[in-house]
């Protein structure tokens, strides 16, 4: 099948341009970010050095454990009701619709992602204001008016607007691709639309569940425009850290502790949530 | 049954719901542009191009669109460039730490976007690059890359092995083959991930805030007015890209589509 | 053997077509640039504040220089600094800083040394404006002071009376619960909650005791805060009402606001107001220096002052006497709205006389790391 030996110049040049590229432009940053969480700051300057101050600066401040627990938590939040608001529209999709329409359903979900997030953001600060659409519309139902923006609500509804598009694509492809004969299968042995649900439909496209969980959880813990625009930054998360860590006397060091613990959590929770989904697989 | 209709309709209306939850932000942005109140508030002003015009009329705009458009087209070669290479490598080849390989061809995605921005930004400011055009066009590059690789590669999964071999059989050298037999056959998935990557960077604003020094791209402006004066030029600039990314993406589907149709032959 | 000689001649022929097609690709950018490169009028890069490279301001200097402003807009000091330092010297020809940052933008040497007969320092409203703290360093000019304006209570008028926004007391009162917003920079919050501690001496030197008292004093409005916002959304906030009354802003924004119609304003309170001072400076190895100069110079004269005055994104006093004559010409609504008018009570030169202005600091004693540490703790806490 193979004509010729793995390493020729034929199979170089294909394998060659990733590595090349993302080695240089995204290994290297990422690698040098390391670097930096170890050097000095002198006169707005960054001296390379390797000392542990800014870990032990982090570390012993209580707002970033506070800021830690609280982005964690959002995104934890983010991912439950994302994954639950989900569901039952991804269910309808892989079931209930025709190919055809599922296909332009899923078409009409890739759009958002091609619209401006932060003019979508701005929309929602518009809609959610205390004076805003939402409220106009529950004062018509003889309720409110709530106070939205700039609280945590408010930040979810962001972290929604970001995610949930994905996770309903990518839970209504691994529920599309369940063997129909399975679902039969349980209904000619007389279980319920709920009981085929939780024994065969969640375990058959658990997959698609958890990486949508994933994804969405990734995007929530890395966004800073809905928690800075939407929760008024009350109070922040490490994304706003990071921005502000930058912005004040470049302590660019010190937000690379920052983004470096994300990072490590977030291949921590990665790796876990991969694990699991292809773990103890059943066909 | 009767029950099963019923939960059928409600899991309709639920969808419903979920469409207009995704939707009705784009809508509220576009009606917002025509509307003349400088702070967005009900009731409704009166209509008005007045936001459109002062857009059109603002030479920076019309600079930040020529920057996007220049990142977006090079990186997007570049990345599709990349993408092309390392989807074939993965269709033809096995190889020790393949693994490895295909983890550092499709990770930049899932990192988040503030972290890459701070890491590229030194990174670039170290190796000198910072601050330019072409800083951007790098960073993107990157991002854009994967989604590249993963359109390409799901349209080589229909292509059948015996074509290329075939080819070699009748004489054809690798390159040949690949000209004649794999470009052709990729050919409309190239079209859309050139589409795709470029909706993709057109859109990006966190990165390109961070490493574009003086040179905005259309959302760092957009970015810029929410931070400073905000009005709906926002929304006139948004409905605008919006407009342009749509038809990149509607390119790229029907491109998509036309290709499922042929390959059953 | 021939047959891998062959195929090599073809492969290398496709090679190069191929890595042509990539070479192309990269040239782009460069097409691209260096044709607009010849076009053009001069760029000047500008370092400032939002607003300040807006065409409200610079649309006719461009005009009759033939030069383009490219501005890159900051929101506080620490981040200017921050800003200069990444990038390459030379990047900006002309930075607007916070006066009480000239100091270290003159230290780290990212300013170029400025000729005084320039400038109409004869002309200036106050004697402590021609010779600003830090301006000066060995008999030379680094900086010139071009506007300037007050921070102290902004409140909505439909809530709050005037009486009740004459001390800054009024930020804990039990109607503003959740509603008091913060401007998110540390230096004009701090420096308010100094004032209202009593440092009226000098509200940003303060010993190791006045300073945590300060801290406590600040800690105790936390529970009323109801965000922490960017220029945007200090805007937005107080003109839809999510915020009704805002900590460390002054008439820079409210001004716009009540021009459009919201019902908030901004006084000085009993316990002092703050002045916020902006200056000109030259970027270090600028080499457009020269037209930045005369861009100062226009920004200084009677003209410019007015445009400062009317600025769309923020507002401030004129600091020369003519710009103030020029705005009553042209402007006497505005001009009394601000007391720019000889006998207001408001009137900023009189403000200062009184002594209920104190020009905004660095911290004195504490590192503004240390300032930047707590901001940091308090929107946490």
């Amino acid at each position: 099948m193979k004509p010729r030996h793995n390493m020729d110049i034929y199979a170089l040049t294909w394998r060659l341009p990733v590595l090349v590229w993302q080695t240089l432009f995204f290994i290297a940053p990422l690698v040098f970010m390391i670097a930096m969480s170890f050097f000095l700051v002198k006169n707005y300057r960054m001296v390379e050095a390797f000392e542990l101050v800014n870990w032990m600066k982090m570390f012993s401040r209580d707002y970033f454990w506070d800021s830690y627990v609280l982005s964690l938590g959002l995104a934890a939040l983010a991912t439950i009701c994302a994954t639950a608001l989900a569901f039952p529209a991804s269910y309808a999709l892989a079931f209930m619709v025709s190919d055809n329409i599922r296909r332009w359903a899923i078409f009409f979900l890739i759009i958002p992602y091609f619209t401006s997030y932060l003019v979508r953001i701005f929309s929602w600060y518009v809609l959610l204001a205390e004076a805003g659409i939402a409220n106009g519309v529950l004062g018509y139902l003889g309720l409110g008016p709530f106070t939205m923006l700039n609280t945590a609500f408010a930040t979810i509804v962001g972290y929604m607007a970001l995610t949930l598009p994905l996770v309903v694509i990518l839970q209504t492809l691994s529920m599309a691709n369940i063997d129909r004969s399975l679902i039969e299968a349980a209904h000619n042995l007389g279980a319920g639309r709920l009981r085929t649900i939780v024994s065969v439909v969640v375990p058959a496209g658990k997959v698609g569940l958890i990486v949508g969980a994933l994804f969405c959880f990734i995007l929530s813990f890395g966004d800073f425009v809905s928690p800075y625009y939407l929760g008024g930054s009350k109070p922040p998360t490490l994304t706003i850290l990071i921005t502000d860590t930058t912005k004040s006397g470049q302590q660019w060091p010190r937000a690379a502790v920052v983004a470096v613990t994300m990072m490590a959590t977030l291949m921590v929770i990665a790796y876990s949530a991969i694990r699991y989904a292809y773990n103890r697989r059943q066909p | 049954m009767r029950r099963d209709r019923l939960v059928t309709w409600l899991l309709r209306i639920y969808l419903a719901l979920i469409f207009l939850f995704v939707f009705v932000p784009i809508a509220t942005s576009m009606v917002f542009s025509f509307n003349s109140d400088r702070f967005p508030s009900l009731p409704l002003g009166g209509f008005t191009w007045h936001w459109y015009d002062m857009v059109y009329k603002d030479p920076d705009t019309w600079e930040a669109i020529r920057t996007s458009l220049l990142v977006a087209l090079t990186s997007s070669v570049l990345a599709t460039f990349i993408g092309f290479c390392t989807a074939y490598t993965d269709f033809r080849y096995r190889f020790r730490f393949k693994g490895a390989y295909l983890a550092l061809a499709l990770l930049p995605p899932t990192i988040p976007l503030i972290i890459l921005a701070l890491a590229m930004l030194a990174w670039f400011s170290k190796i000198g690059i910072s601050g330019r055009v072409g800083s951007i066009i790098v960073a993107h590059t990157v991002l854009c890359a994967p989604f590249a690789m993963a359109v390409i590669r799901l349209r080589l999964q229909q292509m059948d092995r015996d074509l290329e071999s075939a080819a070699w059989n009748l004489g054809a050298n690798e390159l040949a083959a690949m000209r004649h037999v794999v470009i052709p056959f990729t050919l409309p998935s190239i079209i859309s991930a050139l589409c795709l990557t470029m909706a993709v960077s057109f859109d990006e604003f966190m990165i390109a805030w961070f490493v574009s020094g003086l040179n905005k791209t259309v959302p760092v402006m957009i970015l810029e007015i929410l931070q400073g004066n905000v009005d709906p030029r926002i929304n006139a600039i948004g409905s605008f890209v919006f407009a342009v990314t749509v038809t990149l993406v509607v390119v790229a589907q029907l491109l998509f589509s036309a290709k499922t149709t042929t390959t059953r032959s | 053997m021939s047959d891998k000689h062959k195929s090599e001649s073809i492969s290398r022929r496709d090679f190069v077509v191929l890595s042509g097609g990539v070479a192309s690709a990269m040239a782009f950018p460069a097409i691209l640039t260096s044709r607009k490169a010849l076009a053009d009028p001069t760029e000047l890069n500008l370092l400032a504040w939002y607003g300040h490279g807006e065409p409200d301001v610079v649309s006719e200097f461009e005009a009759t220089h033939n030069v383009k402003f490219k501005p890159k807009y900051y929101a506080g000091g620490d981040n200017m600094l921050a800003l200069i330092a990444q990038s390459p010297p030379g990047t900006y020809d002309i930075i607007l800083s916070d006066s009480e940052f000239v100091q270290q933008l003159n230290e780290a040497g990212f300013i170029e040394n400025l000729n005084p007969e320039d400038y109409p320092f004869d002309d200036f409203i106050h004697d402590d404006f021609r010779n600003f703290p830090g301006h000066w360093r060995d008999g030379n000019l680094y900086s010139v002071m071009v506007r300037f304006g007050h921070l102290g209570v902004a409140y909505n008028r439909n809530t709050i009376s005037e009486e009740e926004a004459s001390s800054y007391r009024c930020f804990w009162n039990s109607k503003l619960t959740g509603k008091v917003g913060h401007f998110d920079w540390h230096l004009p919050t701090l420096g308010m909650m100094s004032l209202y501690n009593g440092n009226s001496q000098s509200p940003f030197d303060l010993d190791g005791a006045a300073w945590d008292e300060v801290k406590k004093t600040t800690m105790s409005l936390r529970p009323q805060v109801g965000g922490f916002f960017d220029y945007g959304g200090t805007f937005n906030s107080l003109k839809n009402g999510e915020m009704l009354a805002m900590c460390g802003i002054g008439d820079w924004i409210t001004g716009v606001l009540e021009k459009d119609g919201a019902p908030v304003t901004s006084v000085v309170p009993e316990e002092g107001g703050i002045q916020w001072t902006e200056s000109y400076c030259i970027g270090k190895d600028s080499k457009r220096a020269d037209i930045a100069n005369r861009f100062i110079q226009y920004m200084l004269s009677p003209y410019g002052q007015v445009r400062s005055a009317e600025m769309a994104a923020y507002p401030a006093f004129c600091v020369t006497k003519a710009g103030q004559a020029e705005l009553r010409k042209v402007n006497m609504a505005e001009a009394e709205r601000t007391g720019q008018v000889p006998g207001a009570a408001n009137n900023p030169v009189t403000l200062i006389e009184e002594g209920r202005i104190h020009y905004r600091d660095i911290p004195r004693q504490q590192s503004l790391e240390d300032w930047n540490d707590f901001w940091s703790e308090y929107k946490n806490a």
